[in-house]
């Protein structure tokens, strides 16, 4: 039977060391060909090329080897996928390849399967919890091909909508998409057949389209895997939006700091170049397209859509004020589309099956599917794709699998820093559009960090404050001057110097941020501050009154002993503690020596017996 | 057509910036980073209104220095909201920049104070409005810039070094609201941005043309021979060699 073994290469798993795996399997297929004495030819370096000697050799391969995109899963990288008999394999070494291949005939390689809670070896991603109970529109080829081989994605249906859009006239393209009810998957939600239409309605070329690739929240990273795992599919995204407004020059802006999903496109550019897929006849036609990547230059607010124009024109990344908007005066001021990148993947499947089709999931105001990056102390970290309106609590402890070690939920904070943190009592919410911005967070591009009640949300707000410092591109001074003063105030909180106005002050920097600010990064900007001020408002006044950090998380504020009646003196803390704070001898109680602890609550997180335990500090027991 | 600002009926032509049209008709909005002689900024978000485009609609809060009339609109320029919003920008631009007189006097008129709270930039009198490096961009020099982002940025000359492009015009200082851009005229040189530059004088009644680089920029950009006479001296010049012949006659 011929296998395809399948070896993720999205960047989580390459940084868990997958492309020794991949070399380490071709080289044990390689053995096992000699072995039989099939000769070399089968395991030469492009599968193409193998394929093509393997049958000129008269030689039936047995297995090929592909790297493929993200699968999603990538705490539990690297991943190995076998088919057609769908097993998964994951925390693959080098050393597993030759028992992988080995068993490719029989059973499979128990200890690399993943287990369920009960200890059950779980086969196929199928039966995976993880997997299960997501619904891939997105991601439907991620992990199915290898993106730098345009053959793949053409096996897969790929082109097959351009191909389709082709034969439509623009005008039917617009209200296909408005009939699926898309809308923009960069945060604001914008309604793309609308955003089509009004750029389709001028009559002044040469027009533009954009995608935009600045994905840049702490924690986020749907977009890069994309990218990464299937380029085809966002460039036909992009091609069919320029069919729609009429452009014939497209981009890409892609951040610097995003290698493997710029090579990647810079290869699909080329491949459809090549196949006559873009270019002077698209597909053979009379239309035209030439598309180009840009190459962001690190700043976080050219996501911002003016900013991101300025950018690829070669000036400084500022916003300016949007009274005319960029589908009427955008790029080089023409008509320009801009859209997301999960926005424009969702494309030729919504061209394909239809607008209907498309519109049939989601809820009523939010229709298809979203992708989210699932990080922070939850028990299955990674990328998933489910239907929009699902709820909080489905996405984290279904398909997450709950808090690591069980512990308390404490908030999760959607949307980076233009999000806010939602409360344990939210966890019902259907996750669209309208519902997390009615209760002052965001879904935003798809980030989620869940937290729980060791994560103070003071220090929560100030991260994010601080990060927008930073990252802000202080042109307009509510954002500039009221971040810098939103950090001082923070930062002040955080370390025992907070006053009690300083609650009220901050609601009233924050109100004018967002009524006065000049972009949608400044007006968002206050997000974090005020969603924790409004869910959390009580922790911010025990650090103020008490001077205490509930969740033992602020340093100046915390203080660590041990319980010497729940110490087993296990050494685990003293060996980790960065302090050298720790000292005693192993099975008898530790202590810790309150002049060198650096108060980091690095012992308490490895404590197995919660004998590590944080208090106020200056307490002394 | 026509828009209401603060209730008056003001005549106005579609797509002009509603800080115009407020100032030709007589209504002030504070401002600070907004000369008549360049584009609009909308950065110090001083100059913010309210509109109302629909009569009982939802009111916008929009920086009139770029705020394009399109139709009919009811403008407030001092709203309750307008105000506390101005109160608190005009805070923000207090503790940013405290030695500037002027953002303290505006924030006094505004009805405001500093809250003690904020903190203090000490001795920093620049507001970063950015018209500084607008009009050296429009003088055709770009010598000097913002650089940075977010609460770092400044202003700056390439690499912080004096700038090649410089030709020492000071427009940056006559434009900045704030009096920050210094710079020095002694002995027939001008200092600025860390260089010193040549003064060129009127060759009849010795009025200061400018620098030798500035004079020498602006026959660049016009097309003919530097400029060797004050305008005035110039136009007394051209009269008297168009009187001569009737003179003689």
């Amino acid at each position: 039977m011929t296998r395809t073994i399948f070896v993720c290469c999205g960047t989580g798993c390459i940084a868990n060391g997958s492309l020794a795996v991949a070399d380490a399997l071709r080289a044990a297929l390689d053995e096992t060909a000699t072995a039989y004495g099939q000769g070399k030819a089968a395991a030469t370096a492009g599968q193409a090329e193998r394929r093509e000697a393997a049958a000129t050799a008269g030689i039936q391969v047995e297995a090929l080897v592909k790297q493929t995109g993200c699968n999603g899963f990538c705490e539990n990288g690297p991943i190995v996928k076998i088919m057609p008999d769908d097993i998964s394999y994951y925390k693959v070494k080098p050393q597993d390849a030759a028992e992988i291949i080995d068993s490719l005939d029989k059973a499979p390689v128990e200890r690399l399967l993943y287990k369920d809670r009960d200890g059950r070896s779980l086969r196929s991603q199928k039966e995976n919890p993880f997997y299960a109970q997501q619904m891939k529109i997105v991601l439907r080829n991620i992990g199915e091909i290898d993106p730098a081989e345009i053959d793949d994605y053409l096996a897969r249906g790929g082109y097959a909508a351009l191909k389709k859009a082709l034969a439509m006239q623009p005008a039917e393209i617009i209200a296909e998409v408005e009939k699926s009810g898309l809308r923009g998957r960069g945060g604001a939600g914008f309604p793309t057949g609308s955003k089509w239409r009004i750029a389709a309605s001028y009559d002044d070329f040469p027009k533009y389209v954009v995608m935009n690739g600045d994905e840049g929240d702490p924690g986020a990273f749907m977009d890069r895997s994309i990218l990464e795992g299937d380029p085809h599919c966002v460039l036909e995204g992009l091609a069919i939006c320029a069919l729609a407004v009429g452009a014939e020059q497209g981009f890409f802006y892609i951040r610097d700091e995003y290698g493997l999903a710029l090579h990647q496109v810079q290869k699909a550019i080329a491949d459809a170049g090549k196949a006559g897929i873009l270019g002077n006849a698209i597909m053979g036609s009379e239309k035209k397209l030439h598309l180009e990547v840009v190459r962001g230059g690190g700043a976080f607010v050219c996501g911002e859509s003016t900013a991101l124009m300025a950018s690829i024109e070669g000036r400084p990344g500022e916003p300016r004020a949007k009274y005319i908007r960029s589908v009427q005066r955008g790029l080089w001021d023409k008509p320009t589309v801009l859209n997301n990148v999960e926005t424009l993947a969702n494309i030729p499947f919504l061209i394909l099956e239809g607008g209907a089709k498309f519109a049939e999931k989601g809820t009523a105001n939010s229709k298809g599917t979203k992708v989210f990056a699932l990080v922070g102390k939850v028990k299955r970290t990674g990328l998933i794709e489910v239907p929009m309106g699902v709820s909080l609590r489905h996405l984290i402890f279904d398909i997450g699998g709950g808090l690591l070690s069980d512990r308390p939920f404490k908030a999760v904070q959607t949307g980076g820093p233009s999000g806010g943190c939602i409360p344990a009592e939210l966890l019902d919410l259907p996750v669209d559009f309208d519902t997390l911005t009615e209760k002052g967070a965001m879904m935003g591009s798809g980030g989620m960090i869940v937290m729980d009640d060791r994560d103070c949300m003071v220090e929560m707000a100030r991260y994010y404050v601080n990060f927008l410092c930073g990252e802000s591109c202080g042109k307009c001074t509510p954002c500039r001057e009221g971040l810098r003063q939103l950090r001082n105030i923070l930062t002040d909180i955080t370390e025992g110097r907070g006053e009690p106005e300083d609650l009220q002050l901050m609601e009233e920097i924050c109100d004018t941020m967002r009524d006065a600010s000049l972009c949608a990064l400044g007006k968002s900007a206050p997000n974090p501050v005020m969603t924790t001020l409004r869910y959390f408002r009580e922790e911010y006044e025990s650090h103020i009154r008490d001077k205490t950090c509930p969740a033992g998380h602020c340093p100046k504020l915390t203080a660590f002993r041990i319980d010497t009646d729940k110490c087993t003196g296990c050494g685990r803390c003293a060996g980790a503690c960065p302090g050298g704070a720790i000292s005693g001898a192993i099975k008898s109680p530790y202590r810790i020596d309150g002049s060198k602890c650096l108060a980091c609550g690095v012992c308490r997180d490895l404590c197995r017996f919660e004998a590590a335990i944080a208090e106020k500090a200056g307490y002394e027991a | 057509m026509i828009i209401h600002i603060d209730g008056k009926a003001c005549v106005c032509e579609k797509g002009e910036y509603l800080l115009h049209v407020a100032a030709q008709n007589g209504i002030f909005i504070p401002r600070f980073c907004h000369h008549p002689g360049l584009p609009g900024q909308a950065c110090c978000r001083v100059c913010l209104v309210e509109v109302e485009t629909e009569a009982g609609g939802e009111r916008q809060v929009v920086s009139s220095c770029v705020y394009p009339v399109e139709r009919e609109m009811q403008v407030y320029t001092n709203s309750d909201k307008i105000k506390k919003q101005r109160r608190m920008v005009l805070s923000l631009l207090s503790a940013r920049a405290p030695d500037s007189g002027r953002t303290a006097a505006l924030l006094k008129s505004a009805g405001g104070s500093l809250p003690e709270r904020f903190t203090r930039l000490a001795g920093e009198k620049c507001i970063l409005c950015g018209l500084c490096a607008k009009a050296c961009e429009s003088v055709g020099t770009a010598a000097i810039s913002v650089a940075g982002r977010g609460t770092d940025k400044k202003i700056s000359t390439p690499f912080a070094l004096p700038p090649d492009a410089c030709i020492g015009c000071a427009s940056c200082a006559a434009v900045c609201p704030t009096e920050v851009i210094a710079y020095v005229e002694d002995g027939g040189t001008r200092t600025i941005w860390g260089r010193s530059f040549q003064l060129k004088y009127c060759e009849t009644c010795g009025d200061m043309l400018g620098t030798e680089e500035e004079v020498a920029h602006a026959a660049n950009k016009a097309g003919g021979e530097p400029a060797r006479l004050c305008p005035a001296c110039r136009k007394k010049t051209i009269a008297g060699a168009l009187g001569k012949p009737f003179a003689r006659g």
